[in-house]
Formats: C-alpha cells, sequence, structure tokens
C-alpha cells in the first residue's frame, strides 16, 4: 500500500484546516454554526478514532476495554499535576510529570494484557479486554486509588498552578491542540505503519492470522506493537482530555461509552483505512453536538443500532466501501 | 478483630450459594459460544432485563418474585431470538469481530433502552421470607431458594441435553456443524433455539439474582455480570455447561471469601478488590490454562 | 537439505503419521501422493511448523527446526500453497503477494517498494498481473490458486510446498501449470515437494522422485514410472482387487 502523497497531503490539510478554524474561532468568535466546543469534539473523535484504528482496524481484534487507556491517561495526567502543585512545583513539572506517568501506566497496561491475552484467538482477547475496563475501575475504587471514589480533583490544582486565565486557556484552547497533536501523531502513525511492512503484517493477521503465520509474520509481536502503540495514543488522549474536567470519578472515567464509541468511529469510517476515522471523526462528532440540543441522552441509542447495522450491511465503513465499489479509488486511498 | 475460622464458613455457603446463580447466568454465554462459536459481549445486559422484570412485576403488581421468573425466561427466549436474527444470522461466516460488535451493539442497545425507559438510577425492592439457620449461620430463604432454583434449572437444562432429540442434535452441532447437517440436522434452527434458550436462562438468572440481592438494580449492572460471566466461563471451559456451574460455584467462592479478607488486611474498599480479583483471575487462567478445566 | 526423521503425529486416538522418514534435497522435485486421509497435509503441516510431531525431528539445512515457531521456518526459506487458497479478501492482489515477499526468505532486508516490484514480477509469471488491482476476495479458484503460487515464489523459498494445487483443474491447465512450476524451480534452484492425490498427470510430467503415504506410513518411494506400475497403487486407491 505505498499511500499515495495526494492522499497523504489531502488529509494533512484537512487537519490544518480543522486547527486553523479551531484557532480563528478562539479569536474571532464562533463562525455561523461552527463554534469553539464543536470543532472540540471534531478533534476528539478524529483522534479517537484514528488512535484506535491502528488497533482494531489494522489487526481485526477488538479490545473491548480501550477505554482503560483513555482512563489511566486522564489519571496519569491529573495526577502528576496534583503531585506537582502539593510538592510546590511549577506547573510545567506537573505536566510533563504527568505525561511521563500516562506514557508509563499505559505501556504497562498494554504489555501485560496485551503479552497475556495476544497470544489468544480473538475470542478470548474480547473476553480478557473487556474485563481489564471494569477490573481496573475495582482497582482505583478498591484501593482507594488517585482517590478513588471520591474523586480527583484537577481543576483546583490546576487554578492554582496556573492562575485563573492560564486555566481558562489550558482548559480550552490549549488542551484542544493538545488533542490534535494526539490525532496529528495518530494519522502519522497510521501513515508510517502503512507504508511499511507493519501495516502489511497486521492487514495480513486481520484477513487470516493462519496464514500469515505461515507466512513468515510473527504475529504476536505485532499484534503487541500495534496494541500498545494504540494504547499509548489513547492514554495521550485522555491526557489532553484531562484538563477539561473539574474532578475526576472512576465510573466516568473508565466510561465503556468511549469504548463503543470507537468502535463506532473506526468501523463506520472503515477499519484500517487512513481517511476512515477523519470522515467518521467528523460525522460522528457533527451528529453528536447537533443532536445533543435535540435529544439529549439519547445519544447511544441511536448510534448502537447504526453500528449494529454497519457491521450485518456494510462492515467495511464508508472509506472502505469506496474501495470495494469504486476500483479506481484503490490506488489512491488507503 | 473476627476470628476468620468463625466466619470463613458463612462467606463460604455464601459463596456457594450466589455462585450457583453464577453458574446458571454463565451457562447461557458458554452454550452460545459452545453451538455457534460466538461470543455474545453483552451478555450482561440480558441479565439486567431479568433483574428489572423482577423489580417492575414485584413493584407494581406485588407478584411473588419467584414467579417472575417465568416471565423472565419468556422475555429472555424472545430478546434471544431477536438477538438471532438481528444480530447472528447473517453474520455466521464472517470474521470474529463481527459478531463480536454486532452482540455488543445489541447489549448497548438494550442497556440504552433500559436507561431511557426507566431510568439511571438504582432500583430495589425489599422481600424476606425468613431465615434457615445452619449450624447457627443464619442464612436468608430468599438467597437460599434462588440458588436451589438455579441448581434445578442447571438439571433441567442437563436433561434436556442428554436425554432429548434436541439436545443430540445440540451436541452433535457443537462437535461438528457440516457433520450434523449431513445428518439431517438442521443446524440453523439449532442455532436459533440455542441463542433463544441461552437468553433465556441468562435473563431467568437475572431474576434470581434480583432476588437474591434485591438492590443495586440499574441499567449499567450488566457490565460488572459481564466481568464474571466471562471469568467463569473461561475457567469452567467455553462451551462446557456443566464447567460453567462448576466455575460459577468457585468464583462465587472466591469472590465472598476474599471479602473479610480484604477487610481484614485494611483495605478501603474489599467489595471493590473483590471484583479487581475477579479480573485478575481471567489473566490468570488465560495465562496458565486457556481451555479451562473442562473445556478442550 | 530437508530431513524428515522419523515423525509420529497423532490427534488423540488418531495417528495421521506413523514413523515417517524422508528426505528432499536442494532442487529436487518430489511428488508426496496417497488417498484422502494418507496424512500427507499432515505431513506439510509438520514441516511447515503449523504442528509439532509427537516423536521425530525435522531438520532443514541441517538446522533442527522442529521447536521453531512457523513463521520463523518462512524466513529460513520455506514457503507453502495452500491447497484451499488462502486468500488475505479484503486486500489487492498486488498487495497479498508483497506480503510473500515482505515476510519470506527476505525477511528483515526488504522494504515494501521492493516488495511490490516483485510481486508484479511473479504476477506476471503466472498471468495475473493484469488483476493486481483487484481485491482477492472477487477471483475465481483456479485464479486464487495462481495467487498462492505467486505469494509463495515471492518470497524466494529454498523448499516450496505445493498442496494439492492442480486439484480440481481442466488437464490443459494442469499441464500448464505444472510447466510454469518445474520452470521457475529450476531457474531458481527451489526444491518442491507436491501434494498429489489423485491427479497423476502431475506426477508423471513433473517429479523426479515419488513417495507414497497411505494411512499415515510412507510404503513406496522411487521414480514416477517404477512407482506408478507398482500394483499397490491400485490396491490403497481402489481396495484390495477381487480375484475372479
Amino acid at each position: 500500500m505505498t499511500l499515495s502523497r495526494t492522499h497523504i497531503l489531502a488529509l494533512l490539510t484537512l487537519y490544518a484546516i480543522l486547527l486553523g478554524l479551531r484557532i480563528l474561532v478562539e479569536v474571532v468568535g464562533p463562525l455561523g454554526p461552527i463554534t469553539g466546543q464543536l470543532l472540540t469534539l471534531l478533534a476528539f473523535y478524529i483522534a479517537l478514532g484514528q488512535a484506535f484504528n491502528i488497533f482494531l482496524g489494522m489487526t481485526g481484534y477488538v479490545d473491548f476495554g480501550y477505554v482503560a487507556f483513555m482512563a489511566l491517561g486522564m489519571y496519569g495526567m491529573a495526577s502528576g499535576v496534583v503531585r506537582a502543585y502539593e510538592a510546590g512545583l511549577t506547573g510545567y513539572y506537573g505536566i510533563v510529570f504527568g505525561l511521563i506517568q500516562t506514557i508509563t501506566l499505559t505501556s504497562l497496561l498494554a504489555l501485560m494484557v496485551g503479552g497475556i491475552a495476544l497470544r489468544l484467538r480473538g475470542a478470548y482477547f474480547a473476553i480478557a479486554t473487556i474485563s481489564v475496563n471494569e477490573g481496573l475501575r475495582y482497582l482505583v475504587e478498591g484501593l482507594d486509588i488517585w482517590e478513588g471514589s471520591r474523586g480527583l480533583i484537577v481543576s483546583g490544582p490546576l487554578i492554582r498552578l496556573f492562575g485563573s486565565e492560564g486555566f481558562s486557556l489550558l482548559a480550552t484552547i490549549i488542551s484542544d491542540i493538545m488533542v490534535f497533536s494526539v490525532a496529528l501523531l495518530a494519522l502519522v502513525i497510521s501513515i508510517v505503519f502503512l507504508n511499511t511492512r507493519i501495516g502489511y503484517a497486521l492487514k495480513a493477521i486481520r484477513e487470516d492470522e493462519d496464514a500469515a503465520r505461515v507466512m513468515g509474520v510473527n504475529t504476536t509481536m505485532y499484534k503487541v506493537l500495534a496494541f500498545t502503540t494504540s494504547g499509548i495514543l489513547g492514554g495521550l488522549l485522555g491526557a489532553a482530555w484531562s484538563f477539561k474536567v473539574a474532578s475526576i470519578y472512576p465510573p466516568d472515567a473508565f466510561n465503556i461509552l468511549y469504548t463503543i464509541e470507537a468502535i463506532i468511529l473506526v468501523m463506520l469510517g472503515g477499519a484500517g483505512t487512513l481517511a476512515g476515522p477523519i470522515v467518521s471523526g467528523t460525522l460522528y462528532g457533527s451528529l453528536k453536538y447537533f443532536l445533543a440540543g435535540i435529544l439529549p441522552g439519547f445519544q447511544l441509542l441511536v448510534f448502537a443500532p447504526i453500528l449494529v447495522a454497519v457491521i450485518v450491511v456494510a462492515p467495511e465503513g464508508i472509506v472502505g466501501a469506496l474501495r470495494v465499489y469504486i476500483p479506481a479509488t484503490r490506488r489512491f486511498i488507503a | 478483630m473476627a476470628d476468620i475460622t468463625s466466619i470463613l464458613p458463612y462467606y463460604i455457603i455464601s459463596g456457594l450459594l450466589v455462585g450457583s446463580i453464577y453458574g446458571l447466568a454463565t451457562i447461557g454465554l458458554t452454550l452460545i459460544f459452545g453451538v455457534l462459536r460466538v461470543v455474545n459481549v453483552g451478555h450482561g445486559a440480558y441479565i439486567m432485563i431479568g433483574m428489572y422484570v423482577t423489580f417492575w412485576l414485584f413493584t407494581l403488581y406485588s407478584l411473588n418474585p419467584f414467579i417472575t421468573l417465568i416471565p423472565a425466561f419468556l422475555v429472555g427466549l424472545a430478546l434471544g431470538m431477536l438477538l438471532f436474527y438481528v444480530a447472528l444470522k447473517r453474520l455466521l461466516r464472517a470474521p470474529e469481530l463481527s459478531t463480536l460488535i454486532s452482540t455488543f451493539g445489541f447489549g448497548v442497545i438494550l442497556e440504552e433502552l433500559a436507561k431511557v425507559l426507566w431510568g439511571a438510577d438504582y432500583r430495589g425492592f425489599v422481600y424476606s421470607l425468613g431465615s434457615l439457620y445452619l449450624q447457627g449461620i443464619p442464612l436468608p430463604l430468599v438467597r437460599v431458594w434462588p440458588a436451589v432454583i438455579a441448581l434445578g434449572l442447571v438439571i433441567a437444562l442437563y436433561v434436556l441435553l442428554y436425554r432429548t432429540r434436541l439436545g443430540v442434535a445440540v451436541r452433535a452441532v457443537t462437535q461438528d456443524p457440516e457433520g450434523a447437517m449431513v445428518c439431517g440436522v438442521d443446524v440453523e434452527r439449532v442455532y436459533f433455539l440455542t441463542v433463544a434458550l441461552g437468553i433465556g436462562l441468562t435473563t431467568a438468572s437475572g431474576a434470581l439474582l434480583a432476588i437474591y440481592f434485591q438492590q443495586g438494580i440499574y441499567p449499567y449492572i450488566g457490565h460488572l455480570y459481564t466481568l464474571r460471566a466471562f471469568v467463569i466461563a473461561v475457567l469452567g471451559g467455553l462451551g462446557s455447561p456443566i464447567g460453567a456451574f462448576i466455575g460459577g460455584l468457585i468464583v462465587g467462592v472466591i469472590e465472598q471469601a476474599s471479602v473479610p479478607l480484604f477487610t481484614m488486611l485494611g483495605a478501603p474498599n474489599p467489595f471493590g478488590l473483590s471484583v479487581f480479583l475477579t479480573f485478575t483471575l481471567i489473566l490468570v487462567i488465560l495465562l496458565l490454562r486457556p481451555q479451562g478445566l473442562l473445556g478442550r | 537439505m530437508l530431513e524428515v526423521l522419523n515423525v509420529t503425529k497423532r490427534f488423540g486416538g488418531l495417528v495421521a503419521l506413523k514413523n515417517v522418514s524422508l528426505k528432499i534435497e536442494r532442487g529436487e522435485r518430489v511428488a508426496i501422493v496417497g488417498p484422502n486421509g494418507s496424512g500427507k497435509t499432515t505431513l506439510f503441516n509438520v514441516i511447515n511448523g503449523i504442528y509439532k510431531p509427537d516423536e521425530g525431528r525435522v531438520l532443514f539445512e541441517g538446522v533442527d527446526i522442529t521447536d521453531l515457531p512457523a513463521y520463523r521456518r518462512a524466513h529460513l526459506g520455506i514457503a507453502r500453497a495452500f491447497q484451499i487458497p488462502r486468500p488475505f479478501p479484503n486486500i489487492t492482489v498486488r498487495e497479498s503477494v508483497a506480503v510473500g515477499a515482505l515476510f519470506g526468505s527476505y525477511y528483515g532486508r526488504i522494504g515494501v517498494r521492493e516488495a511490490l516490484e516483485i510481486a508484479d514480477e511473479k504476477l506476471k509469471l503466472v498471468n495475473l498481473y493484469d488483476k493486481r488491482f483487484e481485491l482477492t476476495g472477487r477471483l475465481t479458484v483456479p485464479e486464487l490458486k495462481l495467487l498462492e503460487l505467486a505469494r509463495a515464489l515471492a518470497s524466494k523459498p529454498k523448499l516450496l510446498l505445493l498442496d494439492e494445487i492442480v486439484a480440481g483443474m481442466p488437464p490443459a491447465m494442469v499441464d500448464h501449470l505444472m510447466l510454469l512450476v518445474r520452470r521457475v524451480a529450476d531457474e531458481e534452484g527451489i526444491a518442491i515437494a507436491t501434494l498429489v492425490e489423485h491427479v497423476m498427470r502431475a506426477v508423471v510430467r513433473f517429479a523426479d522422485r515419488v513417495i507414497v503415504l497411505h494411512l499415515g506410513s510412507k510404503i513406496l518411494e522411487g521414480s514416477p514410472e517404477e512407482v506408478l506400475r507398482n500394483p499397490l497403487m491400485e490396491e490403497i486407491y481402489l481396495g484390495r482387487r477381487w480375484s475372479p
């Protein structure tokens, strides 16, 4: 799949436009229906889709506990900041420390769970991962880690470290830029994967794991690679998002909702495609934003049936369907 | 500090009682996997539905909770049929992830419907039948009877599987779908009935769990039970109903017995930790013996 | 080059391979023949690393590979074309063959661009070049078999295991394919082991040596003419003769 240069440039341009719009809106205010919050949401879902696509899309394995990575990211960053505050250091130390925690925690989780569960078949892997989310949540509550059920209060320390204006900037435009960065990072990594033998290995695994093994693909290694990468990106996304919440509670952080959304994003857009998450992220983010006014709390009830419909009728997703039914696109869209 | 040897028997018996129901709750999952090779990721949602059936029928119509078992089972049968036609029938030859996601999605739909219809608040009720005393240990009858009924249902299933023609067909399809087809078994019908029956047993177990615990019923309670069911299914061996029941007993005991242990160790939230223990069990089993006790 | 030493493989009560030994030299063309259930595919699976033998060893170029995982054997130069083609349905033909090139004996020394070039080359060889952008899930069965062959060749193997590649094909195609395989094998010095159940045409025109398996044991070995003339062949395929 040597990706066409045009395709890559087109996607990067789209990202640039999105980021540019966000900054513009921050400076001049909303442009018609396009508000800062809408763009924030789009960035978030594109990032989530792109990050999860590296695993679900490229290997065909479903990680039902994906949100655990995001939760670890949230907690990792938030607790890093709080610890810096308590130690009397500046906020920047807090962020760096938080980043280190995020990456360490998510890598550990990925290697532990992946190392055990990825040696087995997809069904067992699904079982293992769905337990991860619940299990970790109960661990956090059970041992009162990060304030457990009482909630980890982030906004207070943040205000004191950065000032209330700084905090306001952090919670809006700066964290959005962070989210964009994660999305960009995920895109770049996807491009690298798809353009090298890593992508070929992963797709071979997805299509026929046994045949792939016979052909020389070290399936366990590649699966763990994709899993860890995807997990760390999810954690970084959670870390970026942590600046937007006042406090973090285990049921919210480990909310299976994000896993559901991640699955929808990848399958709807086109599993394993590069452009898929961008298409579905934009679609889903917009729909969610505009529907929130009309049907509060109904969103999943609308999207879960869509997910089932997609999986039954068009599992290739939007971009995938383009590749299947319009052969000319195969050289250009991945 | 209580002497652990004196309170341990209580927790072990509790564990066996609740474990019996856990076992029933898992049999549907393992049956569906054994026959269709499909993991019903949305498994917990059906337990939740069973709980709500009991809750509403008791609260609104003062129906004896034990009687609600029947409507719960029937609701499960219907949901199972729906699940098969919507999420499974067309995907039997598709890659694994298709049914994983479709069953997951179906479960989410049920949970969201429950949330929209009945609200996200925790529900509960009170129903007591007194207690029976075993060597001085009080055992509430509302906890003993569900365990006994669960065991009864498991035995009934065993009879179905080993003494009826349908059971033979089911076991044949489990071993070799193509071979069974060649022998004249309507494989698709077996699939359909298995899913319906499996889900029916699952919702029935939800009703029993509602009687047992009587508290904490809310739309997302299913997630916790999905975790438990998966651990039990893997422990017992995916596809083995007897394994599921025995696994249920084991997990029930481990979970219950770990609570006083964690309390003694000074943990701030022993219940949370016992769930975490259940989760680590899965990783341990997958690491050491993925096929479980009785799996193949 | 390849040595199978006293390999036994059991599946529960069934003994699929019973104390089987054979050798394949560099560049040789060997046909492994036997009726259904004789253990041919199991033998290939053991050589490939899909199964581990219960007894016996497998040596490749002097190295004991019995415990080596399947994917490492591909790097050593053992390639397999499956009887029931295993396409990668949702990727293009070209990409599918490239997988073979990337993870075969070139592993670690080759990039995607070169792999795609090799893929094109092999696709031209089997006459599938025009369909290289087609999704493999859409090819016909004969085309899929050619794809399997192209993919196996793309990995630059030293030993090519062809699993009943000509089963179900019209005679003309059988000839064409076997000639092609023979030509490539000669050019590149690849040893080829091919499994044949009943398309004896493939055996005669292609093999230097024939090995006959029956119910898991090796019962005959020799040149194609010798073996095919042996009355045992008729027995194992058709059963004992009724004497009039």
